[in-house]
């Protein structure tokens, strides 16, 4: 149902960016009545031939940077004729490498540094080829495919307020074992992570740190900015981070993994397209790069843009 | 104009939001109403069951309300947590939680509206030679819908409410706009607002249906 | 990943000290959550007992009681939660513990005030006229006659809305770091693959426990407050919550 709609509405940002191919603003772009347009509406401008096969299920995360990631991929392939559903929106890692494996999802981004260590307890580390090229080998053997990475990455960083910062001299993480207490704020999935809260007392050696677990991104800035705690989990291409002035701590003993966006294909997906499609897959990751992302999200978590809309511009912009 | 907004702080209700997202408020409506209907529906079945049973088996009625009476307390979070290792992340799950709450107040509004068809209409029913099972369809059930009526408008306005908290096990609905306020870097009341506010409107529509529904079904009570 | 099965890793978490202690604990929550909702449960009572009295003792605000009650039920206790917590944090405060309680009076208050009125608008109209005809003042027929005739329904109100708010302050957890035993709940369905369904199934349950342990004992504590004599007129006092009269 809600699928549906969400598709209907795509088609018809699609179209509406193939026909205006403005610069528009997003207010522009969000008065375009999306409904009473016929789906072949976007079969006219584009001659795309219908590419042969089944449906491709483009899954994401249940954050807002998957969710305009997916959009990305999906809305490129349904410009280059291929069938396209979407189950975005999803919950955890731990929740979608089930149906990544059974073929229920088709096509997700993926973070290669998390979908290594968390998606298969493998041990990412800083450095991109290395991660890659171990997370390519558990890929394979469940039969799915990488395409090549993109250049941007988002990755965890600890932030701290300025003040945070100034009054006790910490710019590294390794300098908050100076400090007496550190209030330390994450998602609840933190607290076992050895890219996490596990991570900064076994690498980093810190004892002093109070963890809290709060589930939603903007409670946890919300407390940090009002000095309920003293550090919280974020990710490097929330706008927020510069919005608010926040600090992100160094990693001097390069804790953190690297976060390059992968698309991941099911072995059906793989099976059925091959090559075509991870040529197209890679045509499009190529220009994400950290700055878009970090574009992206401010224009859907500032804006309040739809992840939909700013995907389609996204496309626009890079075709 | 968008960097002006954001300079200046976001406004704590955004009509425009509103405007340009009517479709994904409609779909989501449609959700929610669907996952009520699910619950409501499922809700009453099993309490007919139920109240077929403990009218048969009279001492069962006790221990059948004080079990639902249970079902009732335990919190809607908590029951989802204890399904979902059962059923998954899914409408099953919803469903069957929700609806456990709706067994409470189900039952014994049918159990009272089976109790009040007088006896004499029973018996000549029984007289006229109705089996056990249409003098049950065709005599009792519709002579006691009035009052299950009324029950079924207060679960299904409780339901609506709690259909909300689906939202945590991936389902939404309505509630699916409240939790997205919070999961963005900076909450966005506009939406939190629009999820809590377009339940209580869904809420009092369907009561207000139901309760036509319930005058239609006494016509003698509304001409009073 | 787990060797274990299920029920054996949920054994071993329910019977692991650390599970219990420390500020985390499952005690901490208990306690915090059973202190969220004693607060805020009298803070209701405080401020929808009276008016509601007195309404109903002057037969005045009928559909303001019925338009409450109708209203308490449709209102998502999920979005006032959510609600309550976004409007402290814009404010520079904290979601962790007031805005919880407020929202969790404001979701009290309906049954509390529904019960209140209708328990006394159904005392015998006779009795109190007797009262006022024996030269009894209406500040007097209200304290010594309508209210201990209507304690047992009061009551029952209050008991309603307690239980609903232990229900409702497990919601707490998704707004921020308290909630009681919400947290294992929520933190349990985060970390659901990777072992913390045992935490997940282990919270619910505590919590379940809690509000059936919970309303038995406000039926007892029922049975002691209303006097012999009222008690005797009303034989469902401390039985199972009668919700179709709320």
């Amino acid at each position: 149902m809600r699928s549906s709609i969400r598709l209907r509405r795509t088609v018809t940002a699609v179209a509406a960016i193939g026909l205006l191919a403005v610069s528009c603003s997003s207010d522009d772009t969000s008065d375009e009545p999306t409904s009473g347009e016929s789906p072949e509406a976007s079969e006219t401008d584009g001659e795309v031939t219908p590419v042969d096969g089944p449906a491709i299920t483009v899954g994401s995360f249940n954050f807002p940077e998957s969710v305009i990631l997916a959009e990305i991929y999906a809305q490129a392939l349904e410009a280059n004729g291929y069938t396209v559903e979407r189950n975005l929106n999803l919950g955890a890692r731990e929740l979608i490498f089930p149906e990544l494996e059974n073929d229920g999802i088709d096509l997700l981004p993926e973070y290669v540094g998390s979908a290594l260590g968390v998606g298969f307890g493998g041990a990412p580390t800083g450095d991109l080829d290395e991660t890659l090229a171990a997370l390519t080998a558990e890929f394979e053997a469940i039969g799915a495919s990488l395409g090549a990475p993109a250049p941007g990455e988002d990755k965890n960083v600890f932030v701290v307020t300025q003040a945070f910062a100034d009054d006790n001299g910490v710019a590294d993480i390794a300098d908050l074992a100076g400090v007496d207490e550190v209030r330390f704020a994450g998602p609840p999935e933190c607290e076992g992570r050895e890219t996490c809260l596990g991570g900064l007392q076994d690498v980093y050696g810190l004892s002093n740190l109070a963890f809290q677990s709060v589930q939603e991104a903007s409670t946890r800035i919300a407390d940090l900015e009002n000095g309920n705690i003293d550090m919280t989990l974020l990710f490097s291409t929330q706008p927020v981070i510069a919005q608010k002035g926040f600090v992100a701590l160094e990693d001097s003993l390069g804790m953190i993994p690297v976060e390059n966006i992968v698309p991941v294909l099911s072995a059906e997906a793989t099976e059925a397209y091959g090559a075509d499609l991870i040529a197209l897959l890679d045509s499009i990751s190529a220009s994400i790069t950290t700055e878009a992302l970090i574009d992206l999200n401010t224009r859907v978590e500032i804006d309040v843009e739809d992840p939909a809309d700013v995907a389609a511009a996204f496309l626009a912009e890079n075709a | 104009m968008s960097v002006l907004a954001q300079s200046t702080g976001t406004p704590f209700f955004r009509w425009d939001w509103v405007t340009s997202h009517t479709d994904d408020i409609w779909a989501a409506t449609v959700e929610h109403l669907q996952l009520t209907g699910l619950a409501v529906g499922s809700g009453l079945v099993v309490a007919i069951g139920l109240a077929v049973v403990s009218r048969r088996w009279r001492p069962l009625y006790g221990p059948l309300t004080a079990a639902s009476g249970l079902l009732y307390t335990i919190p809607s979070l908590a029951a989802f947590a204890l399904l979902v290792p059962l059923f998954g992340f899914t409408r099953i799950t919803a469903t069957i939680a929700l609806a456990s709450y709706t067994l409470l107040i189900l039952l014994r509004n049918t159990v009272a509206g089976l109790d009040a068809v007088p006896a004499e209409v029973r018996e000549a029913a029984v007289g006229m030679g109705y089996t056990p099972v249409r003098q049950f369809f065709e005599v009792e059930l519709p002579l006691a819908l009035p009052v299950i009526v009324a029950g079924v408008r207060i679960a299904t306005v409780t339901v609506v409410g709690l259909v909300t908290v689906t939202a945590l096990i991936g389902m939404g609905g309505l509630g699916a706009f409240i939790l997205n306020g919070i999961r963005r870097s900076i909450a966005f009341p506009t939406e939190i607002i629009v999820g809590t506010v377009a339940s209580v409107l869904l809420a009092a529509i369907l009561d207000l249906i139901l309760l036509g529904v319930e005058r239609s079904l006494t016509p003698w009570a509304a001409r009073r | 990943m787990n060797e274990l099965g299920f029920w054996e890793r949920l054994g071993d978490w329910l019977t692991d000290s650390a599970t219990w202690s420390g500020d985390g604990g499952l005690l901490q929550l208990t306690l915090d959550h059973i202190w969220v909702s004693v607060l805020a449960t009298a803070v209701a009572v405080a401020i929808a007992a009276p008016p509601a009295l007195w309404l109903a003792h002057r037969r005045r605000g009928r559909f303001a009681a019925t338009a409450l009650a109708n209203i308490g039920r449709a209102v998502p206790s999920f979005g006032i939660i959510v609600i309550a917590a976004v409007v402290f944090i814009r404010a520079g405060g904290s979601a962790r513990f007031w805005p919880l309680v407020i929202a969790l009076v404001a979701l009290a208050i309906p049954p509390i005030f529904t019960n209140a009125y209708t328990a006394v608008t159904e005392v015998d109209r006779a009795t109190v006229e007797a009262a006022l005809g024996m030269g009894h003042t209406e500040r007097e027929v209200l304290r010594h006659v309508e209210l201990p005739l209507a304690t047992p329904l009061i009551l029952e109100g209050v008991r309603l809305a307690f239980i609903q708010v232990i229900a409702t302050a497990t919601l707490g957890a998704v707004v921020s770091s308290g909630g009681g035993l919400g947290r294992p709940i929520v933190d349990g369905f985060a970390t659901y693959r990777s072992g913390g369904d045992v935490k997940l199934v282990g919270g619910a349950l505590m919590v379940a426990l809690l509000t059936i342990v919970a309303d038995r004992a406000f039926a007892g504590a029922e049975r002691l407050f209303v006097p012999d004599g009222v008690r005797r007129l009303f034989p469902d006092v401390g039985e199972p919550l009668d919700v179709s009269t709320v």
